[in-house]
């Protein structure tokens, strides 16, 4: 059995090769992962976001619990659970939902029973940042590891200055200080292309992805 | 799947009874054909499915396309400048980045295990499952574990293991191999897909690959919510954080390693970055030349087993670091190969791979890359003929996202099977003659005469069709155009 102290001094004891140094961390250049100069950040991310199939609504900042709801019920929902990572929005969120006849549970109090998670119509999550560049929604194991992609629909609110430029901004930004077991990044719906090529969306994850922008 | 009998609750794919091509796979995935055919018999057996160079020409035009688009008005290579200096540098400091990755995985309560090589590592996973109590595995896509032929080491040991990326849920049912990095099943129709599917779901399904995904989901989802163990791979280690970074587009990896209650990432050692900012530069690079994409659906930084206020997670992190033949590439000649990425973008260039297919390398890798790491971890002796299986074109270095010279690292390979006196006998014996003769003018005037007055004899309107005598197999596919003299 290899220990520790031997792997390593094993790949220690190997001769060393030639190091072109370390290139700064203050930028990714070139990358299309970026945001150009002078470019719209909201615009940029629902531009991207819209590109992967993602359905894009803004809206004002108390119409979100209203614009939460009947995004559920457009697609169909009968059955949702809300992620502990909306925060203020939990508790006004629940109740246009159960006023729109949706019946809710917290995505915490349920995630230990996998069948009944397995078995949800939607699931409801804020996130910790959204990044312009790609359209993705960035999510924490706080929220769920799995809250994003356990069922058939996922709403998540995304709020205006959650936005950052691009993968840069993310990784080397603070945004993600506190992300705990899993930081998540998820662009549009699940999707494959195993089969001859044709994309499929759906696979696994979620087939709609409804990002609620409060503005 | 188990090759034993089914235990009660076993053997069952959303709610269906698997078909015998599942229980017992004609072809175990990761047995490998390097020692027992050769690379010209493996080719020549591919190219006997004409489907499968249509396919594959289909599909690696479509991303080498996207490819280009993807970075249409970029700086494409000073990112791939960058790219190729971080790579660089955490590979010459290997050592050091390796333990810093360790004492920051194991600070965040990551079970961190140490295999060697290709058997310590299937124990070390075996045993884990085993420890846990697990009847059942979901894995998600991973080459490491193909190079270690982990499924049949979890057979062995009772699991019951299912593939949950689509393309390797079919590569796993058809008893098959996966023959493109990214793109398992590129050499499968979908009528071969609905065939399988059929079979298992007992009804004729329609040839339509969304009713065919679907079926697959089904059972698939059936797997995650039952199953004990979740076994990934890894896309990239990150030294300062202790984190594994997962690259997916279906959702299976993120489900993989969240919804059992372990988790097991296995993963080589030469997939570590210094700095978490280095994803910045690297995951455009790995999706871009990957799939077109520029940025995959879904990436997973995973840190740990769930944390105490977290609603779910797995209850224990476990990495299994594989070494397998790495280690010993550093400082030396052909360490550039460990700069790979595993985007497999130099299949989709590479002339030979795009006519035969990634069953005809005989191992895991395919194309430019296959052909260098094949020899590399499998030895000369199996895999050394693959340094041949290339045209020296060089579009796989233009493409590669972190430079790595395949071209050269190829000619290296060739070099290193002449000097290891692995070439066969009859073609050193005809380059020394060859050689030989050509360092005297009259010996060469006599032998170059002799070869016009032949090949003269042997032409039919100024082309040479034909097999010439002692050179039958390089000529049967060749032909040979004869110049007029000046």
């Amino acid at each position: 059995m290899t220990d520790r102290a031997s792997f390593l001094a094993a790949v220690a004891s190997t001769p060393r090769g030639h190091d072109p140094g370390l290139p700064s961390r203050d930028a990714a250049p070139g990358a299309p992962t970026e945001l150009a100069a002078g470019e719209s950040l909201l615009d940029r991310f629902q531009a991207e976001a819209e590109a992967v199939a993602t359905i894009v609504e803004r809206v004002a900042a108390d119409d979100v619990p209203g614009a939460v709801a009947a995004a559920l019920r457009a697609a169909g929902a009968r059955t949702a659970a809300l992620a502990a990572d909306l925060g203020d929005l939990l508790e006004p969120v629940r109740t246009d939902c159960a006023a729109a006849g949706i019946v809710v549970d917290d995505y915490a109090a349920i995630a230990g029973d996998r069948a009944r998670a397995g078995a949800l119509d939607a699931t409801v999550t804020g996130c910790i940042a959204a990044v312009a560049a790609t359209g993705s929604i960035v999510t924490t194991g706080a929220g769920g590891r799995a809250a994003a992609l356990i069922a058939p629909t996922h709403v998540c609110v995304v709020r205006a200055d959650q936005v950052v430029d691009g993968l840069h901004a993310l990784f080397a930004g603070d945004a993600i200080a506190g992300a705990g077991s899993m930081l998540a990044l998820q662009a549009g719906p699940s999707r494959s292309a195993d089969i001859e090529k044709t994309l499929i969306l759906g696979v696994h994850g979620p087939g709609r992805v409804h990002v609620v922008l409060a503005v | 799947m188990s090759a034993t009998a089914p235990r009660e609750g076993e053997g069952i794919v959303g709610g269906q009874p698997l078909p015998d091509g599942w229980a017992a796979p004609a072809h175990r995935p990761g047995a490998d054909d390097l020692a027992s055919t050769s690379f010209a018999e493996r080719a020549h057996e591919n190219l006997q499915r004409p489907f499968q160079r249509t396919a594959i020409a289909n599909a690696t035009d479509h991303t080498v396309k996207a490819l280009q688009e993807r970075f249409e008005g970029t700086d494409h290579d000073a990112l791939r400048e960058e790219a190729r200096r971080i790579r660089a540098h955490a590979i010459a400091n290997l050592p050091a980045y390796l333990e810093q990755w360790v004492d920051c995985a194991e600070a965040r309560g990551i079970t961190v295990h140490f295999a060697a090589d290709e058997a310590e590592a299937r124990r070390l996973v075996a045993g884990i499952c085993t420890d846990a109590g697990a009847a059942r595995v979901v894995k998600s896509k991973s080459m490491a574990s193909e190079e270690i032929a982990l499924n049949s080491a979890l057979e062995d040991a009772g699991l019951d293991v299912v593939e949950t990326d689509l393309g390797e849920f079919v590569v796993q049912a058809m008893g098959d191999r996966p023959s493109h990095v990214i793109a398992p099943i590129l050499h499968r129709t979908a009528g071969e897909v609905r065939e399988l599917f059929s079979a298992m779901a007992g009804e004729e399904l329609p040839e339509d690959p969304v009713a065919l995904t679907s079926f697959a989901r089904e059972g698939l989802r059936h797997a995650f919510l039952t199953a004990d163990v979740g076994i990934s791979g890894g896309n990239f280690l990150i030294a300062e954080t202790g984190e594994v970074v997962l690259v997916t587009n279906e959702g299976n990896g993120r489900l993989t390693t969240s919804l059992p209650r372990v988790h097991i990432a296995l993963v080589g050692i030469e997939k570590l970055l210094p700095r978490r900012s280095d994803l910045a530069v690297l995951l455009p690079l790995l999706t871009g030349h990957g799939t077109g994409q520029r940025i995959t659906t879904y990436v997973s930084v995973l840190g740990g087993a769930r944390g105490a206020t977290e609603p779910d997670g797995p209850e224990q992190m476990h990495v299994v670091l594989l070494d397998g033949g790495r280690s010993a590439l550093l400082g030396g000649e052909f360490e550039e190969a460990l700069h790979c990425i595993r985007c497999g973008a130099c299949q989709n260039v590479c002339p030979v791979y795009r006519q035969v297919g990634g069953h005809a390398y005989g191992w895991v890798y395919g194309g430019p890359i296959g052909a260098v790491l094949t020899p590399l971890f499998r030895g000369q002796a199996d895999g050394g003929e693959l340094s041949h299986a290339t045209t020296l074109c060089g579009a796989c270095d233009d493409i590669c996202p972190v430079k790595i010279p395949l071209h050269d690292l190829l000619l290296g390979l060739r070099r290193r099977r002449v000097a290891e006196d692995a070439a066969p006998v009859s073609e050193r014996i005809a380059f020394a003659a060859w050689g030989l003769a050509w360092r005297h003018p009259l010996l060469y005037r006599a032998t170059t005469g002799a070869a016009r007055a032949g090949l003269a004899l042997a032409a039919q309107n100024g082309v040479v069709s034909r097999r010439l005598p002692g050179l039958g197999r390089w000529t049967a596919t060749r032909d040979l155009v004869l110049g007029r003299r000046r």
